[in-house]
């Protein structure tokens, strides 16, 4: 059998959850020599949305755009340094927009046969509303997905890497 | 973290008993202090303030979203405040508030800072909703109306 998994994509939100996420995927592409891609989607919808709702004005909506782009480019090179510790070179990738959306266009357009998210909340809601980004990602997409769990027992296997 | 993570009882008070927008921020970051979610008062009201005195975040429809980035954080922080019989705190549409969502974030957490706001701007669409929120008898029942229960 050929190995399934031959392209990996890791989805990085800024949450300890997501870094979490990403040092399993790095032991997963590790060990599996699939290919691996960090991605972090700056949310210009929720922006929009939250200038639409009068909650953000003009130049604050500006002012929180330049912030993702610089947490983007801060946790993407976060992710980055923590595979190149194990000998891994990762793709870096940003996309703006919907994340959901986003994440399940880049998936397709990518061929990606594996992504890999943080935990999600515990608490269950039955509004519509707190299904956030990352569990509409995982309803939406249209491979197969991961949901890491256990800081701990990541960050062991992660170290223990050689 | 998600936004249901943060709602719990004791990040909640019902009714608010401040009478106008000073009071009640002060109110609202006490709120975050006797939970033990921060320890500097001080400066997380004057974030507050610096962001109010930009623009009021006092909405339409008595929804009032106050808001800052705040370095005496480092993950989100949410307090919500509720006062039936209405508090002016400078809104849009110039009718009292009733429901507050006091939100901090870390300057370096502005994607999750983003995201959680946006949700409480999904829910406050719903009037049912916000009259749940308004009439609710206490803090528990609070968390239930947003759990959906």
């Amino acid at each position: 059998m050929v190995n399934p998994i031959k392209k990996i994509m890791v989805y990085i939100d800024g949450t300890e959850q997501s870094v979490t996420a990403a040092q399993y995927a790095i032991c997963l592409a590790s060990f599996s020599g699939a290919e691996l891609i960090a991605y972090y989607v700056i949310n210009t919808r929720a922006i929009e949305d939250l200038l639409k709702a009068r909650i953000f004005f003009q130049d604050e909506q500006n002012e929180y755009e330049r912030d993702m782009e610089a947490d983007s480019k801060r946790y993407l090179n976060y992710v980055n340094e923590l595979a190149m510790k194990k000998g891994l070179s990762i793709i870096k990738k940003q996309g703006r927009g919907s994340v959901h959306r986003e994440i399940a266009n880049t998936v397709d357009q990518e061929g990606i046969d594996l992504l890999v998210v943080g935990e999600l909340s515990r608490i269950r809601s039955r509004r519509d509303e707190f299904y956030d980004e990352t569990e509409r990602a995982i309803r939406m997409v249209n491979c197969s997905v991961l949901i890491v769990k256990d800081q701990d027992k990541v960050w062991e296997m992660y170290e223990s890497l050689g | 973290m998600a936004l249901i993570d943060l709602i719990k009882e004791e990040i909640i008070k019902i009714p608010l008993v401040s009478n106008d927008k000073p009071e009640v921020i002060r109110e609202l970051v006490q709120i975050l202090v006797d939970a033990g979610e921060i320890s500097d008062f001080d400066a997380v009201l004057k974030s507050v303030h610096e962001r109010e005195d930009k623009q009021s975040t006092g909405l339409e429809e008595g929804i009032a979203v106050p808001h800052c980035k705040s370095n005496a954080v480092s993950t989100l922080k949410l307090a919500i405040g509720i006062a039936p019989q209405g508090i002016d705190f400078n809104s849009l549409d110039g009718k009292p508030s009733k429901i507050f969502f006091l939100m901090l974030a870390s300057p370096n957490q502005s994607g999750p800072h983003v995201a959680a706001l946006a949700e409480i701007a999904k829910l406050v669409r719903s009037k049912a909703f916000c009259n749940a929120l308004i009439s609710a008898e206490n803090a528990r029942k609070v968390v239930k109306t947003f759990r959906g229960d």
